[in-house]
């Protein structure tokens, strides 16, 4: 049985592996004044953030077209017997609409399943990594589900950001609005809860945010993979991941640039982390 | 790129058309904002139910010119107009009528010019115009769009790209000119519906009719952080009285005349129409005297009156169930604009005013622990002498109160900053208590008299320094006496000095104090903020 994974641009999943592991990355739409790209293909990151800080119009997004979906599965399902598509949570973005009017459209409705990953940027790369591997190895379009329904409540993301000005901007702020930071330069922080951006708390500087991080990753249990996503600062990403590196192993630790599709909401100076534990608790189960 | 060039009548209605159905999704997010002139959270329906008459009349028009159908979507927003927003909605139709008059299509420089006398309309309407709605709204679109007309690459859709650009910015700027919406902690309800409706047509023109299926209208985010205080706001006892609103049929009738007459009869008093028809708007306790004069000037119609102080019932508690379900708030005691701010910025539900030599009772405490909408409450008191204060307030209600015992302002922030959005109540209370002590706390003040204390001469009008509430130095400067107490610290392990000046020090030397600990603690990040507290020149934070 052939299965194919497909999911958005927002999951910064480098080329580089979307290519190893047959991922099919549809991308997002980001906006300056009247022009419109394709997230990563048609405008390149740094130009992108150059844009952002510096050009007079403020970008946009809007989620890929149905028919951009309907295209992709049309294509895939000539060589699959199955299609998994797995995006941004709904509640953030309509993209996961998209994908399903995509698939009347394509008039594929009972090959490929679209899943909502309660997540976005590298939460939702490694629900999707996860998946493709599955799919590679040959496992049943069952089993494949089902691990993608465990492992969604098992992914846990937080972001430092060093502004909340672009997702004020962009209107994405949600309940974690309840941060602004105001007078003093503290560093806001941003995790998610049941498909929304919710308030992690505040850090009095950078360096303590990403103390938080390492923490985060030191206090959960049986982390089986890792994604450091950073906007324009690659150094602290590394730096990051050289300290976990004693608590998970580096294989298992990806570096990924934040894509323009949510950088125009999370702004330069963005770290993210996002990790996915195992889903049996530690000592039950068998290995 | 895509250019459009004009559009005609039947494109004008189908942009509108779509921006109401935008509108329509949007209506009780936009009346959950409504807190002026009157916190009625009627705005979104108002301004919807306005738009529908506007669009039922387009559809009559007598053909598929621009300025016939813009003419019809002014005589049916007229008729339709409900409420303070929809009547100046209205006005805005009218103006964009007028500058369409003539027109089989239009471009995008008729359109800014169009806007530009729906924008002047709009101010006529209103004897008392106010910035920071609608009206600001308007204007500033136009503003862009004009601009964006005069370059040479203007073509429709960049003209409107701009007014719905400068809309956006304008709604988050209303907070900045109206200070009844920062204290509400919202953006203007008629701006955000104004530009809900832009929008709405803009996604028409680009094509985007899928968005506006599949999405829903943002609420544009203040340009200001905005405290979340919305419950103190409303406790006004003066009565709103009724908002009135009728029709009046008449020969030869004068707008001015009738605004002249109505001026002192109630507030909000929105006048518009031509020598045959005249909508009146009006906020009055007698309700029956406008009524009285109007049926001498002609025949009445669509008759209107409502009762405000019964839909601010019914908006208090709509905003009830809105606010977001935190079940813990904070409430912190601090004196100075600048401080109130920062605690407001860093989560504080309530600020009580107060601070050294100013203790706030244990009935404005208690009073502020009640507004909050939370259930559990944690008081920050900042202040030795208030901590006492502070814990008589769980005996006086029947909400969980925990007291969180700062001595100090740079306590207070530190245990704020602690503050875990996963931890529950108890948790909270002791991971911010914990907190306290990862801070130390300066301050700088002047002796009131000449005294001997814990083995310091001190003149009268000496600096005095405390380190975390104990009196450690006093010198003949201010600048001086910081840097004393500064050097019975370990600085080595800090890594950030903030500086909250007080209301008597000039930020020049409050800058001169910065650079002078920069200098001599090179590795620290130092912040300066406007404190604006009386009392102490300078508190300051070593963490």
């Amino acid at each position: 049985m052939t299965i194919k994974i497909v999911t958005d641009s927002t999951a910064d999943i480098s080329p580089q592996i979307a290519r190893e592991l047959g991922i099919t990355v549809v991308p997002v739409y980001v906006r300056f004044g009247d022009k419109m790209y394709r997230d990563g293909v048609e405008i390149g990151w740094d130009e992108f953030y150059e844009r952002l800080t510096k050009g007079s119009v403020h970008p946009s997004t809007s989620q890929p077209m149905p028919s951009d979906f309907a295209d992709v599965y049309s294509k895939l399902s000539k060589e699959a017997d199955a299609i998994v598509s797995i995006h941004v949570s709904k509640k953030m973005s309509g993209t996961y609409n998209s994908a399903l009017q995509g698939r009347e459209m394509a008039g594929v409705s009972s090959r490929v399943q679209v899943i909502d990953s309660l997540v976005v940027s590298m939460g939702l790369g490694l629900i999707t990594m996860m998946a493709a591997r599955l799919a590679k190895a040959g496992e049943s379009l069952q089993t494949v589900l089902s691990e993608v329904k465990q492992a969604i409540p098992n992914i846990r993301v937080i972001g430092v950001f060093d502004t909340l000005k672009y997702l004020a901007l962009g209107g994405r702020i949600g309940k974690a609005r309840a941060l602004v930071g105001g007078l003093l330069h503290v560093k806001p922080m941003i995790t998610m809860r049941d498909g929304e951006l919710v308030p992690a708390g505040l850090a009095r500087t950078r360096a303590m945010a990403v103390e938080r991080l390492v923490q985060m990753v030191k206090t959960t249990f049986n982390v089986q993979e890792v994604g450091i996503v950073h906007s324009t600062t690659p150094d602290e990403a590394y730096s990051l991941k050289e300290r976990i590196g004693s608590i998970v192993s580096e294989e298992l630790i990806h570096i990924a640039r934040l894509g323009p599709a949510l950088g125009v909401h999370a702004g330069p100076g963005t770290l993210i982390l996002a990790l996915r534990k195992s889903v049996e608790p530690v000592g039950v189960g068998n290995p | 790129m895509k250019q459009i060039k004009t559009a005609g009548g039947q494109d004008l209605r189908e942009m509108f058309n779509a921006a109401t159905t935008w509108l329509e999704k949007s209506v009780s997010d936009i009346d959950a904002l409504n807190v002026f002139p009157v916190p009625d959270g009627d705005t979104g329906t108002n301004m919807l139910l306005t738009m529908r008459s506007a669009i039922d009349e387009a559809y009559l028009a007598p053909d598929h010119s621009a300025s016939a159908v813009a003419q019809s979507l002014a005589k049916g927003a007229l008729m339709g107009a409900r409420g303070n927003s929809g009547v100046i909605l209205s006005q805005i139709w009218s103006g964009l009528a007028q500058g369409m008059a003539d027109k089989e299509a239009f471009s995008g420089k008729d359109l800014a010019e169009a806007l530009d006398k729906a924008a002047q309309k709009a101010y006529q309407g209103l004897s008392n115009p106010v910035e920071g709605t609608i009206l600001t709204v308007i204007k500033q679109a136009t503003a862009a769009a004009q601009k964006q007309a005069d370059s040479d690459e203007s073509d429709l859709l960049s003209v409107m790209e701009a007014a719905v650009e400068a809309a956006a910015q304008a709604v988050a700027d209303t907070p900045t000119l109206l200070p009844v919406l920062k204290e509400a902690g919202v953006v203007d309800a008629g701006g955000q519906g104004l530009y809900t409706i832009l929008e709405g047509a803009l996604y028409y023109l680009r094509g985007e009719i899928e968005l506006i299926q599949l999405r829903k209208p943002i609420m544009v985010a203040s340009s200001i952080p905005l405290p979340s205080r919305i419950q103190q706001t409303f406790q006004s006892e003066v009565p709103y009285g009724y908002c009135t609103e009728f029709i009046v049929k008449g020969k030869e009738l004068s707008v001015d005349k009738v605004r002249v007459k109505l001026q002192k009869k109630g507030e909000s008093l929105i006048v518009v129409g031509d020598d045959a028809t005249v909508r009146v708007h009006i906020h009055t306790l007698d309700p029956g005297n406008v009524i009285h004069y109007a049926t001498s000037l002609g025949t009445l119609h669509k008759v209107s009156m409502r009762n405000m102080d019964e839909q601010l019932q019914d908006f208090m508690e709509m905003q009830k169930e809105r606010m977001p379900s935190v079940d813990m708030a904070i409430v912190a005691v601090v004196s100075g604009d600048g401080l109130a701010e920062v605690f407001s910025s860093l989560g504080v539900a309530i600020v009580v005013s107060g601070g050294q030599t100013m203790n706030p009772s244990t009935k404005d405490i208690l009073q502020a622990v009640e507004s909050v909408s939370a259930d559990k409450v944690i008081i920050l008191p900042n202040n030795k002498n208030i901590v006492l204060t502070a814990n008589q307030v769980h005996s006086l209600t029947k909400k969980s109160v925990k007291v969180v015992p700062a001595k100090t302002i740079p306590q207070g922030v530190a245990a704020l900053l602690a503050f875990d959005y996963e931890a529950d109540f108890d948790e909270n209370a002791k991971i911010m208590g914990k907190a306290l002590s990862t801070v130390r706390s300066v301050e700088i003040t002047r002796a009131v008299r000449s005294t001997k204390l814990g083995g310091l001469e001190i003149k009268k009008k000496q600096a005095i320094g405390l380190l975390d509430d104990d009196l450690v130095a006093v010198g003949d400067s201010i600048p001086d006496c910081l840097h004393q107490v500064l050097e019975r610290i370990d600085m080595d392990e800090a890594e950030v000095v903030t500086i909250y000046y007080g209301a008597d020090i000039q930020l020049t030397d409050a800058e001169k104090v910065s650079a002078s600990i920069r200098e001599k603690y090179p590795h620290m990040q130092v912040e300066i903020v406007n404190g604006g507290q009386p009392h102490y020149d300078y508190i300051v934070s070593i963490e």
